[in-house]
């Protein structure tokens, strides 16, 4: 397939490719992003088909705007596509539920993030393990902790996560705030220092 | 960025969706920025069973290149990406192109439309008159007509009836007086230095020099601004304008002698010859101008006629 080029070709250079129209730095760049990619999806998206659409539109949309690309770094960079793509695709999908007269509940239900998150016992490993910050995580609620991974996480602005999350902007808001205190509750409680506050 | 990137049992636990949000998030915050890290991730993503996924998703990103939904489409966005790239090594940058045709294109409905022809045709019929008739008047008349044309100008700058753009115009930030200024001075720019380089080349008979209409010219465009936000601008040129016409032109077309041509030069060296004219003229200007700065907020409203 043409995919191999040399390992040192830096993403930069593989987009300008691409803009120039060159299948075969496209193929690099795919193997190179396509799979982080596709987890990061996988695990905000529940349904393997919206996954698999979105990737590809994400891609074939670098067809078209890699010569926008201004040198930034190109992973983050498509990770800004994808996520635009899958605000999209979850719009789409909200609307096609609306014509079959489905119950916002059911349509809601379609994101599941609860299908790629580890179990009880994991997490409390988990935090364990990993300190402080992991476990206060996962003590807050798994409504808020999506907020803010979209938010903060995923760079998406708070009427894209209303669209993603299917919930009212004013809704997004209210969580981001009460996500924010509540891990600032559960950082205090677990640093009993008062300067062991989040940064 | 840093030294860190991330371990191999961190990258398998997040191939297999078991890493806990917390770590997932900041592998995916250092993913975006450490392309070893993500062809690492990749690589162990394509050898699960996500990999026949993702090698069909492959096939149909790679073929959307030449085949796919717009070909012409892509073919012209090369061709313009080449255009650009050839253009941002060599030329001055594009968006600085676009946007000087946008000043452009913004400055002059005047001089876009029939009033720039206008101006050349003063300047090229006072030339024709002097050499090619050999009427000894063509100076004194260009000195005449000079200062209308840019009230002409003015006229049809701004307003309704110039601007088949005017609504959209006027809902802009940047209409209203600036604009109306601006469009102003790209008149005087253009009818200033052609018309005075005219009568520079006008055989002269005695009278006022070739630049004597400047300073009624600028006088007569500022009354007609000012008066313009009282009666708009079309209503205000034609006072201005026509007053100029009829005061200069109308006695000097009828002479009791017969003698035009004597007239006229009598008439503009009255309005325009030395420095108490001159002097009264800048003036005028002065008084118009300030004038023009109190009511200029009359630019802002749309204009309803």
């Amino acid at each position: 397939m043409g995919g191999h080029r040399e390992k040192d070709e830096s993403d930069a250079a593989l987009l300008r490719a691409v803009a120039a129209g060159d299948s075969a730095a496209m193929a690099a760049l795919y193997d190179r992003h396509a799979g982080w990619l596709h987890v990061r999806l996988t695990r905000r998206c529940a349904d393997p088909e919206v996954v698999r659409e979105v990737l590809q539109d994400t891609f074939v949309t670098v067809w078209r705007s890699a010569e926008a690309h201004r040198g930034e770094e190109a992973g983050g960079w498509l990770w800004t596509i994808a996520a635009r793509r899958m605000v999209d695709a979850r719009r789409a999908q909200e609307r096609a539920a609306r014509l079959e007269t489905t119950p916002i509940d059911e349509t809601r239900t379609g994101y599941e993030p609860a299908a790629a998150m580890p179990s009880a016992e994991e997490r409390v490993l988990a935090g364990l393990e990993y300190g402080d910050v992991g476990t206060a995580l996962d003590r807050i609620s798994p409504e808020l902790r999506e907020v803010l991974r979209a938010t903060v996480v995923d760079g998406l602005t708070t009427r894209e996560t209303a669209r993603l999350l299917g919930i009212p902007e004013g809704t997004v808001k209210s969580r981001a705030m009460r996500a924010r205190t509540e891990l600032r509750a559960a950082l205090a409680q677990l640093t009993p220092s008062p300067l062991g506050g989040p940064a | 960025m840093t030294d860190w990137h991330a371990p191999d049992d961190l990258v398998a636990r997040y191939t297999d969706g078991s890493l806990p949000d917390s770590d997932a998030w900041s592998l995916e915050k250092h993913l975006e920025s450490c392309t070893g890290c993500a062809t690492r991730v990749s690589r162990a993503v394509a050898a699960t069973a996500t990999g026949a996924v993702l090698a069909d998703v492959r096939q149909a990103v790679v073929g959307a290149a030449p085949t796919e939904q717009a070909h012409t489409a892509a073919a012209g966005d090369g061709l313009l990406a080449h255009a650009r790239l050839w253009s941002s090594r060599h030329l001055v940058p594009p968006v600085a192109d676009s946007r000087w045709a946008r000043v452009l294109w913004a400055a002059g409905p005047a001089v876009r439309g029939a009033w720039l022809p206008a101006v050349l045709l003063v300047g090229i019929g006072a030339m024709a008159l002097a050499y090619g008739a050999d009427f000894a008047g063509a100076r004194p008349l260009l000195l005449a007509l000079a200062p209308v044309v840019p009230v002409a100008g003015v006229a049809l700058s701004f307003g309704a009836h110039a601007d088949p753009l005017h609504e959209l115009t006027a809902s802009t930030p940047s209409a209203g007086l600036r604009l109306v200024l601006t469009r102003t001075a790209v008149v005087l720019a253009v009818s200033l230095p052609l018309l005075t380089l005219a009568g520079l080349a006008l055989p002269s008979y005695g009278g006022p020099g070739a630049a004597a209409w400047l300073l009624p010219g600028l006088a007569l465009t500022l009354a007609s601004l000012a008066l313009g936000g009282w009666l708009g601008l079309r209503a205000a040129t034609a006072v201005t304008g026509g007053g100029w016409l009829c005061a200069v032109l109308a006695p000097a077309l009828s002479p009791p002698d017969g003698a035009v041509s004597a007239a006229l030069t009598h008439q503009t060296s009255a309005y325009l010859g030395g420095a108490p004219a001159q002097g009264a003229w800048a003036a005028a200007a002065v008084v118009c101008a300030a004038l023009l700065a109190a009511r200029g907020t009359a630019y802002d409203r749309l204009e309803r006629r």
